[in-house]
This record gives C-alpha cells, structure tokens and sequence, in this order.
C-alpha cells in the first residue's frame, strides 16, 4: 500500500530533527499532525500514481476500446469515453499534466515573487515600483491574465505554465514585500542593525524566516489555484489540446457527454476534488505549524 | 483626606448626580454603613483547557463599603482582572466561576440568570477599562455610546441625551455641545477615559471598577483621572474598586488595599496599615523593592525579590509566595495559608511566618538571606570626566513624505537638542510620551535619520556621511530596547543572537564560546541556557538576554529605551541593580530613558527633562529633583504617584489639557499652553507666548529654559 | 469626494492604462503577422492588405497605440475582421446575458456571505460553528465549475427540475429567464459567497475580543444589541472590501460557467475571440475587465468611507 509510506516517514523526523534548521523542522512537524499525514499520504499516493502511470498502465491513454461512454464498472472504474478509452488511465495520464505544472510553476513563483517582494531591501524606490506592477497582474482576475496569454502563446502547457506562475507572483511578492516592512520596524531587527549586522545577514538571518511562514502556506495553496486554473482555461477549450489529458481537458469532454453519460465527468472531478483537499490538508497542518507555540 | 484639591481646579464644575434623590440612604445612613456593598466570598476562577485547568483565581475574599476606594492589586497573573470580570459576569469562555459568591447589596450575582444580571451591569456596578483607546468604539459617536447605556436600561432617548451633555461636562470634557457628536478618534487618550468614566457613570451606579484606568495614560495625565476618581469617590460618594499594578496609585487614591499574588488574596487592610505595616512578606519586599522619588539608597542596591511571578498554569502546592520567600519554611509549600485577621484593627494577612511572628513585623525581621552591600564603588569618579556620547543641537524630522512631487512640512519631534553621557555616569532623560526622547535615541544610532545638529561618539563626531560612521557608532553606543519579548528574535536560540553580536565585535572561533558563557554569567543567567529559545524565557530573563547582546559588542555607551517599564513591578528591581552593578564593573556610560521618574532618580547622576522635543530643564539629578526650576519639571514630579500613605497630604499641581502636536508646536514657549505659571494663570505674562526661552543656569545650578524660572522649586 | 476622486485619477489611469499597453500589445506579440493574425485563421490577401492599411500598421507603434485609444474615446471600439461587424454591436448582443448573471451573482454573494458570515461570527454554540466553519471551507476549496457540475447533475441530469443549458433573457420573460439563470448563478457566487463569510466571521470574532464590546456589555447591552451595533458594525468594513476582491473572481469565473451552461454571455465572446485570433474583440472585453475592476475598487473605497468615520476621503 502506497499510503504506509508517508506515515513512516513522518515517524522518522524526530530522531533526524535535533540537527535541523528549525524553520524546517517546524514545517516537518506539520506532518505529524493527524491533517498534515492524511494530506500527505492522498498526494503521495497520487503522485506516485502519476509519477508509475508508464508503468502500470503500459497500452497510454489512447487505447481505445469497443464500447463507448459506458458507465462506471469493474473493468473501468471511471467507465469509458467517447472513442471506448479507459477514463481512469486517462485521468492518471491527466494528473501527470497538471502535476508537472502545478510543481514546476508553483516553487518556481515562489522564488520569484519573493525576490520581488523583497527587492524593497535594495532600493525602496524600487520595492515601491514592483509592487505597483503586481497591482496590476492582480487587477486581471487570474483566468483573464492566462486568456491574454492563451491568446498570445497559443494554447497548450506552456500557456498554462505562465499563467500560473504570473498569477501567483502578485499574492506571494505581497507577503514578502509587507514581511519585509512589518519586519523592518520590529524590535529583534532594529536590534540588529544597532548591533551592525548587514542587510544582507539581516535579510537572511531576521526576515526572510519570519516571512517564509507565510510565503510556504501560501505556496502550498497555490498548488491547489494551479489546479484550477488549468482546469479552468482546459474548460472553456483553452487549455491543453486534444487527445493529450489533463483533469481539465476531461471535464470538458465530461461536460459535453453529461447528458449521455452522467457519470462521465464525476472520476475526473473526483481526482481534481482529492487533489484540492490533500493540498488543503498540507496548507492547514502548515499554518497550524507555523503558528503553534 | 482625598487628593482631589490641587491646584487649578479652575474649569469643572463639582461633580453632581442629578437622577439621585439626595436622601437615597447612603452612604450617609448608619445602617448602610456596616453592610457591605459587594462581598465577594471564596471566589474560585478557572480556564479550562485542552491540557488541564488554570486555576486563575483561588478563594479570593474581600468586601466593598459604600463611599470606599478599593485598591485590588497585584503583578500581571496575580488574578485581579479575572477577579473583577468574575465579578462582573464577563469572563471569556473558557473562563469559569467554579465556587464562591459575590454578594451585590446582600443578592449574589452569581446565580442570577443572565438576564437579571444584565439589568445590574452599568446600572449598579459599573466599569471603566483599561485602555481608553480600544475601549469606546471607533464608529460610533460618544454622545451616542453615553445614550446606549441610559437607554439599554429603559431612559428615553431624549433624557438620556441632555443627561449624555451633563456627565460630559461633569468628567471635565471641554465645549460638550461641539464634542458630544464626535467620534472618538478625535479625543486624546485622556479626553477617552474621562468619556469611558461617563460612560460609567450614566446610570449613578453604587459601584465603580476601575480596572487599571491610568495605566496607558501618562503621569500628568493619569494625575487629570485620579483627580477625577477622587472627586466621583468624595462628591457623589460612590464606591470605586481600582485594580492597578501600581502601588503609588493605590496610596495616592485608595482608602483600602487588597493585595493578590498568584490568584490569591495575600493581605488586606487599610492603606495606612498596609503600607506602614505590612504583614505580609510580598508586601513587604515589594515596597521595600521599589525605586522611590525620595529615595535615601542612591548608588546601592535595591533589596531586590528574586525569582518571578508564579505561572497561573503552574502555580505552587503551597503558598504562591514561598519559592520567593526570603521566611518560607517547610510548612509554606505543603498547603496555602489561610487568610486571618492579625492584630485587632482588621488588617488580615496569609502567612505562617507572619502569624506567629504576629509582634513583630515582618519588615524588621532579619533577612537570612541578606547579604552585606558594598558601598557605592568609587570607580565611577576616575572615569566621569570622559564624554563618550554627546549630542549637539540635534534636530530630528518624523514628517511623512508621500508620492512623489507632494513633500508634507516637516514635522521636528526633536528640535535642538544638546546633552553629553559620561563614562560611567547615568543621565537621565525623562518625558511623556510623544516628547520626542525615543526619536532622540533612536537617532543617535541611526535607525531614524537627523536632519540637524551634530552626535559625537567618544570625541568624534560622526554625523557626516552617516553610513560610514554608524559601524563606529555601534561599535561603541550600544541599545537596549523597551519590550523584551518582541527585542529577541523568537527564532533564533540565545546562543545564535549573541554569536551574531560576538562576530561583529571580531570574537571568533573558541573564544566565542567562552564569551558567551561569560555574557551569561554577567547578566546572571545560567550558561546551560544558551541553546534555548527566547519563548522559554521570563520577562526579566529576557532583558538580561537584551543587555548580553548589547555587552557582546563591549560598548563603553548603552542607551536604555524604558529598559524596565514593560516588567512586573518584582522584577524591576532586579533589573536595575543589575544595571547599575554592570555600570561599576565596567564603567559604562548610560543614556537613560524612562516617563518613570522614581526609576530615573534612582540610575541617574544628570537628568534632562524633555518637552515637546525640547529639552526644558537639564542638571544634577539631586537639584531637578530637589529643586524643580522648569514648572513642566515640578509638575511631573508632583503628578507621580508616591507609595506611601505620608504622601497623601501633599498639594498636587495636576496639568490641565494635553501635549500639543509637534506637527504645530506654540510659539514662544512650548509647554505655556499648559503652564500653571503662564499666561493660561497669569494674563500678563506675554512675553511667554513671544519670546522662546533658552536653556539658562538657575540659582541651583541646574539649566532651565523658563522665563519665570524656579517659581515652583519650593514645592516638594 | 471630489478630492478623494481627483487624488485616485493617477493611479487609476495607471491601471487603465497599464491595462490598455497590454490589450493593445496583445496581437502585436503574437508570432506573425498581425494583419495576418488579424484576419483571422483563413485569410484572404486583400484582407490582410485591407487591414494593414485600416490599421496603418507600418506607422510607428504609438500612433497606433494613440489611433486605437482615441478611438475608444471617441466610442468607436473598431471593427471584427472575422465577423464583419462593428466590435460595439458584437459585445452590445452578448451584454445582457453577462450583466444578468453578474449582477445576481453578486447579489447572491451579499446576501448568502453577510447572512452566513453573521451566523458564524456570531453564534456561541460550537457545533452550530463547527458545521458553518466546515460547510464555509467547502465551498471555498471547491471552485465555481466543479460546484457547476454538481448542480447540473443534481438538478439537470438527475432531476430534471431545472434547465442547465442555453438561456432566456430576463428581460424578455422574466419567469423563464430566471429558470435559466438560477444554476448558473448559484454555482458562481457560492464560492465567493463563503469567502466573504469567513472574512466577515473571522472580523467579527476578532472585534468580540475588543475591549469596546466588553465596555458595551458592562454597560447592561443584550447580546444581540452588542453582535449588531458594536460587533457587526465594525466588521462591516471588511464584507465589503471582501465583496469587492471577490467581484474580479466573479468576473473570472463568469467565463468558465458560461461554457458550462452553454450561455452566450461575453465570457463565451473571449473564449471565442481567443480561438478564432479576432483581436479587436478580445482588446476591447480585456480593457473592459479591467475598467470594472477598476470601478469596483472606488466603490468599495468610498462605502468604506462612508462606514468608518476614522477614514476621510481626501487624505
């Protein structure tokens, strides 16, 4: 079973955790937490999945079969589509695409929008000069900012993989950029530049862990808005093309046979649904750990 | 004898209570007189947790008289606020009444249902909170959250309006009919609290709780609220209960004392008996701990209480007191001690040691664990020639600049100010908040920026080209800041926060290690301790951790920013002999700034008082203190409060209004809007208002800037 | 007012025209031709010849940057080269439809988020709270299109109690438009909705810990009389700058819930706009979007100015 995994890992922090930075020990101590183990075993499990589809499901997601848009069975859990292929395969094959955005996109966003937010540091000119340029990505709602991007790009994973990143900069250099304010006029570092301390250490020794709290819960909601973002623009037909899945391209398709076959659309929506709360399980049990005493 | 009649009583009308026939029985009827108004028996307070309870109040017992001034006192923990909001019926969940009872006029406010109990709240018992700014709320005017609370209890609208402008003039607010439609963002702090006291008072309650009304006030206007609550207690007769943490307030205003200690009551009495004769080894130690205005023990010790305030979570099995207790036996920790009467006049104390030793009082007792002071070393004397940090007309500018074509005026809440510290030599720097003493130290380490003027740094002036010269002003002016807990950064293990400041200061590889053990030692802490978190930390052991990091860079200055006001009052003391034996040791030179003005007597060589960021007088501290030439300097020092019932007597110069903003400073002399020897008393004195004065020497040596200097020096 | 208006014109033509640059940047970005792109998938020579001409795109870019915005100042939002129609007159058709669901939606967010978040803010029961605060993260994990689908399959698919495909005006027959919209609206502004609930309920909790509802309720106040006169009236605020963020996911996920109902709003006029490469539709509703969240922002400033007497309009 792919679920004991998490649970044993978990288990082995503390022995690992005298050693350990203690920002990091505090987010692995999230893990220990009834939320955070149950979060972390649903999204390892469908990692893995993701991560093993070549492997188990050897035939790809265009094996088609003879029957068509049948209901949920033995055979095909999630029943089949409208060429008779496997929607189950397909979700899994799905769940790569939107894995590989949502991973790469989301910590790549992070690092940026933090080196934005925190560019305050070098210059307050300048810090006041890029927040106002995230005012306006955030005066886009999310989904219109990745159209303009669609339509310039044409549609299809790297379309999705900006859209999610750029959207994403606003909320994550915000948290730095007010981390970085809040921070300055706090007693430990004013204590700290009265001592002589650099603002480079300053930055990294007094901020930046106390802004990376915020930055990290956020982050791990963010994974979730990728999700559907990508399930949003695949959706409205903008998304990945066809036949390559992703969980949003087979909403679509759901959509379209609804009428035909109700259940068509509901193991998609299922994965897209566990997804969104193993990520929400990770943020909670992060922001309980961050705030713990 | 109240302290109600000062000086310039002048403006507010006597306090009168219209609603109430005159003859309503108390307190003036005999009958009334010996039945308690309140009555709180055996109170027991819990908060029940996830991990076990919190035993916050244990068997709490104390009566209140019509026309009587209750002091409830005690350090943060002790239980006293829980008391008061047991009383009221206003704990937040998950507090719980667990036994006891509060007797209101003979009827128990505990069992009666909720909405019974609704109808006494602000009608016969009525509160006046702590913090004047969270305590009114911020969208709705003042005239109306007066009304709301006649009209909660049946008056009409229009009764409760004319009633509203009444209580607003009686608490001494000015030009009522403008103000009453005011939100109270527009009211001062001390202007708040007198509208929270009419609040209070809308209904003519019997009794008052005050739960420590002065506290976020400053001196001279916490001297406007105790006035205010001295006239309500003599004019209308009402009984007030005041919970405060400050001892001074309690003689000043309270005709009795209730001391609490880790949820207990430890001693009640009479003011007079308590603090001439207290029974109690707390209050005796306490009392005896306290910097005083007077003080006769400059240059030694504090007879310091060790040790800190129990945990309300963790409270010892015996008396809360005994792990501090200079007389425990063995007997204090097996069960706490019973509150008994002791002699006959009523004074009633807790205590083994203090009950069989009922003769003598515990004060004369002798200490088993004293040991012999050193007189005052004379190392200080060598050193005091040397000026190690001196400020030349500094101007500092906190105006906003905001966008980018539109420049606000500037705004100097420092404007020329000149003072020098000397190795191994305090100055005192002693203002209310908002006279610009933080911005001044803040400055001069260059974490606000000067617009002005000159800082020298032991002979160098190192005010040009600032970025350069701040490495040599750190490397020699050190900081130590108010609030211990947010100075520390909670991620860092003390270890790591003193490592950061060795490292500046060049100490490296295994020599750190021992340093830091050293900075351990010096401050008192236990070397054992260097891997923990600042979270596993007491107040004090904090700001010991504070002065480590500071001593880690071998300052020869250390510019102390209110270093022991955010501490429990048996803390205090610790923490200034600490200072001042660091001071011996090393021959530091301290900048220390504190609104406190015992606290500041007690450290300082020199004393500069600030106003309105000028400095308005500056001189030997035995001088300003003895002979106040500025009458800002007279009237700070007769507005502080004096724990000792001797000091009741005195006249009072209580300062009418509020500090004016620096954005608009008066002209001519700065502090004559509220001058009780300006042109506000005497109209003639126009030269006040046109001529700004200059710092000039007095007869008594010290410098005043006062065209009628030293006219109030006789004043004690 | 009229201060607080003309200190907010800068950064307002900011935004505008920040949002403007990137309209018109939009099909100049795009690989090839922009008459080419312009004219859609299946041009013809002289219509890629006619538009590069109209546009007059081998003058230098901010001639037409200024040829384009003055014309939107003049009123004239162009010309579809794919649909052959004036831009104006193909957004005028799809207008009401949007409007329709926008504004309801945004209803429905008001009143389903003040009422749920008062309830939750309020009560003192635990399990009263716990059931609110569990339905609350629901609705805010699941977003507008998987609660769309529900609500087709329950009430269209399952049942067939109401219709989840296509539209009637609400104009033209008030008791059918409504049927139609209904779904779709729900399904927008219930995520939104909870939002604003859990703003509104953690404020509230918050200020049921200031010192001003212990002095209200030291003065003998019902516990009703301190929830609405102290406690809600200074949470108020934030429902209403929540209401305001969540007005610009509204008019996101519009699009998406378009598609899903099969409406023929403005959210289906970008999706097609995008997949047919016709521009001068897609600059126009991107500009728009913009100026409505723009105008949604001053609003939620002056009401909560208007609400808290601590903040002037003006400085």
């Amino acid at each position: 079973m792919a679920d004991v995994q998490p649970a044993s890992a978990a288990v082995a922090v503390p022995e690992a955790r005298r050693r350990l930075n203690p920002t990091l020990a505090r987010y692995l101590s999230a893990f220990r937490t009834p939320k955070g183990m149950t979060g972390l075993a649903i999204l390892l499990l469908l990692g893995l999945a993701a991560l093993l589809a070549p492997v188990l499901f050897p035939g790809g997601y265009d094996r088609q079969g003879r029957a068509s848009l049948t209901g949920m069975s033995a055979d095909h859990i999630f029943g089949v589509d409208e060429y008779g292929r496997d929607i189950f395969v397909r979700s899994i094959y799905g769940l790569r695409i939107d894995l590989s955005l949502i991973l790469t996109a989301v910590p790549l966003c992070m690092v940026i929008g933090t080196l934005l937010g925190l560019s305050g540091a070098i210059s307050e000119r300048l810090g006041a000069a890029v927040q106002r340029v995230l005012d306006v990505i955030l005066g886009f709602p999310g989904l219109i900012l990745g159209i303009c991007l669609v339509a310039v790009l044409r549609p299809g994973w790297p379309a999705l993989f900006l859209t999610i990143l750029i959207t994403g900069l606003p909320s994550t250099g915000r948290l730095a950029r007010s981390a970085w304010l809040s921070q300055q006029n706090r007693e430990y570092v004013l204590a700290a530049r009265v001592l002589g301390v650099s603002r480079r250490q300053l930055l990294l020794r007094h901020v930046l862990p106390n802004a990376m709290d915020a930055i990290v819960v956020n982050g791990a909601v963010w994974m979730v808005v990728g999700v559907y973002i990508e399930a949003g623009l695949s959706i409205v037909g903008l998304g990945v093309q066809p036949p390559t899945p992703s969980l949003g391209v087979l909403l679509n398709n759901g959509l379209r046979f609804i009428t035909q076959s109700s259940t068509y659309i509901v193991g998609p929506a299922l994965l897209i649904l566990l997804l969104a709360v193993g990520f929400g399980l990770v943020s909670d049990a992060l922001n309980e750990a961050v705030n713990r005493r | 004898m109240t302290p109600a009649d000062g000086r310039l009583h002048g403006g507010e009308p006597p306090v009168t209570s219209p609603t109430r026939p005159a003859a309503a029985g108390r307190p003036a009827s005999p009958t009334a007189e010996d039945a308690p108004l309140l009555r709180v028996e055996g109170l027991r307070t819990e908060f029940r947790l996830k991990d076990g309870g919190v035993k916050a109040v244990n068997d709490v017992t104390f009566d209140i008289r019509p026309g009587e001034v209750v002091g409830i006192v005690g350090e943060s923990g002790s239980g006293k606020s829980v008391t008061v909001r047991s009383i009221m019926r206003m704990l937040r969940p998950p507090g719980e009444v667990v036994a006891g009872s509060v007797r209101l006029d003979g009827e128990d406010l505990l069992t009666l249902p909720e909405k019974e109990m609704r109808r006494r709240r602000g009608s016969k018992v009525a509160m006046v909170f702590q913090d004047p700014q969270a305590a009114l709320n911020p969208v709705m005017t003042v005239g109306d959250q007066i009304v709301e609370a006649m009209t909660v209890h049946g008056v009409g609208r229009k009764a409760a309006r004319e009633r509203a402008i009444r209580l607003l003039e009686q608490v001494g607010i000015p030009d009522v009919r403008a103000k009453i439609d005011q939100y109270p963002h527009q009211f001062s702090g001390g202007m708040r609290q007198r509208v929270v006291i009419a609040i209070a008072l809308a209904n003519d309650p019997t009794l008052l709780i005050a739960d420590e009304p002065t506290t976020a006030l400053d001196v001279t206007i916490q001297a406007q609220i105790l006035r205010l609550l001295a006239r309500l207690s003599s004019e209308l007769g009402i009984a007030i209960a005041i919970i405060t943490h400050d001892m001074g307030v309690v003689a000043e205003l309270c005709t009795k004392v209730v001391v609490m200690y880790g949820g207990r009551t430890v001693e009640k009495g009479t003011v007079e008996q308590v603090f001439e004769h207290p029974r109690h080894p707390y209050t005796a130690a306490l009392l005896a701990a306290m910097p005083r205005l007077d003080d006769d023990r400059l240059g030694r010790p504090l007879p310091a209480i060790p040790g800190a305030p129990p945990d309300p979570a963790a409270l010892p099995a015996g008396c809360p007191f005994a792990p501090r207790c200079r007389f425990a036996e063995d007997a204090c920790e097996q069960e706490p001690p019973a509150m008994l009467p002791i002699g006959d006049s009523g004074q009633e104390v807790a205590c083994v040691v203090a009950h069989r030793d009922a003769e003598t009082p515990i004060r004369d007792l002798p200490d088993p664990t004293q040991v012999p002071v050193p007189d005052g070393p004379a190392t200080a004397a060598s050193t005091a020639d040397t000026v190690v940090l001196e400020v030349r007309d500094l101007k500092v500018d906190v105006g906003r600049r905001r966008g980018l074509l539109r420049r606000e005026s500037s705004v100097y809440a420092v404007d020329g100010v000149s003072l020098s510290v000397q190795a191994g030599r305090t100055l005192g720097l002693v203002g209310e908040s908002g006279c610009g003493k933080s911005t001044l130290s803040r400055s001069i380490v260059g974490i606000t920026p000067i617009a002005g003027g000159s800082i020298l740094v032991d002979g160098t002036d190192v005010s040009e080209r600032r970025e350069q010269n701040l490495a040599r002003v750190r490397t020699s002016v050190q900081y130590l800041f108010q609030d211990p807990y947010a100075s520390l950064n909670p991620r860092r293990t003390i270890r790591q926060s003193l490592a950061e400041a060795l490292a500046l200061t060049g100490v490296g590889g295994r020599d750190r290690e021992a340093a830091a053990r050293d900075l351990m030692a010096q401050v008192g802490l236990r070397a054992e301790h260097l891997d923990r978190y600042p979270h596993a930390f007491s107040g004090g052991q904090r700001q010991r951790i504070g002065i480590a990091r500071a001593l880690a860079r071998r300052p020869r200055t250390l510019i102390l920013d209110e270093p022991v006001s955010a501490l429990d009052m048996s803390i205090q003391a610790q923490i200034i002999n600490l200072l001042g034996r660091l001071q011996d040791e090393l021959g530091l030179g301290y900048l220390f700034i504190a609104h406190d003005l015992s606290v500041v007597r007690h450290l300082s060589d020199t004393v500069a008082v600030m106003y309105l960021g000028r400095i308005v007088e500056y001189g030997d501290a035995a001088a300003v203190y003895g002979a106040p030439q500025h009458p800002y300097t007279a009237a700070l020092l007769s507005s502080s409060p004096v724990p000792t019932v001797s000091a009741r007597s005195r006249e009072r110069i209580v300062l009418p209004g509020d500090l004016p903003s620096p954005a608009n400073p008066p002209s001519g002399c700065r502090f004559r809007t509220r001058c009780p020897i300006g042109p506000l008393v005497h109209a003639d004195r126009t030269i006040c208002a046109e001529v700004e004065p200059q710092l000039t020497t007095t007869a008594t040596g010290q410098r005043a800037a006062c065209h009628f200097a030293g006219e109030l020096a006789s004043r004690p | 007012m009229i201060r607080f208006l003309t200190r907010k014109v800068p950064s307002v033509v900011f935004v505008l025209f920040a949002g403007s640059v990137v309209a018109f940047a939009l099909p100049r970005l795009a690989p090839g031709n922009v008459a080419v792109t312009l004219a859609g998938e299946n041009p013809t020579a002289a219509n890629v010849a006619a538009i590069q001409r109209q546009l007059g795109l081998d003058r230098p870019l901010l001639v037409q940057y200024w040829d384009w915005i003055s014309g939107l100042f003049r009123g004239d939002l162009g010309e579809s080269y794919l649909l052959h129609r004036s831009v104006a007159s193909v957004i005028g058709d799809r207008l009401e439809s949007t409007v329709e669901l926008a504004v309801l939606s945004t209803l429905l967010v008001i009143l389903i988020g003040t009422v749920l978040g008062v309830l939750a803010g309020s009560t003192g029961r635990n399990w009263a709270r716990a059931t609110l605060d569990l339905a609350g993260s629901l609705f805010i994990a699941v977003p507008s299109f998987l609660i769309g689908v529900l609500l087709i399959l329950v009430f269209g698919v399952l049942n067939r109690w109401l219709p989840v495909s296509g539209e009637v005006g609400f104009l033209h027959d008030p008791a059918i438009g409504i049927q139609y919209l209904t779904l779709p609206a729900f399904a927008l502004a219930l995520g939104p909705a909870a939002a604003v609930a859990r703003l509104l309920q953690t404020e509230m909790r918050a200020a049921g810990n200031e010192e001003y509802v212990d002095l209200a309720r030291s003065k003998g106040a019902s516990a009703s009389r301190v929830t609405i006169r102290h406690v809600l009236r200074n949470s108020v605020g934030t429902a209403v700058v929540a209401v305001g963020l969540q007005i610009g996911n509204l008019l996101a996920g519009a699009v998406v819930i378009e598609a899903i109902f099969n409406r023929n709003g403005l959210g289906q006029l970008v999706v097609s706009s995008v997949q047919t490469r016709d521009f001068t539709v897609l600059q126009v509703l991107i500009l728009g979007v913009v100026f409505v969240a723009v105008i949604c922002q001053i609003l939620t400033e002056i009401v909560l100015a208007a609400l808290d007497p601590r903040i002037k309009l003006g400085d």
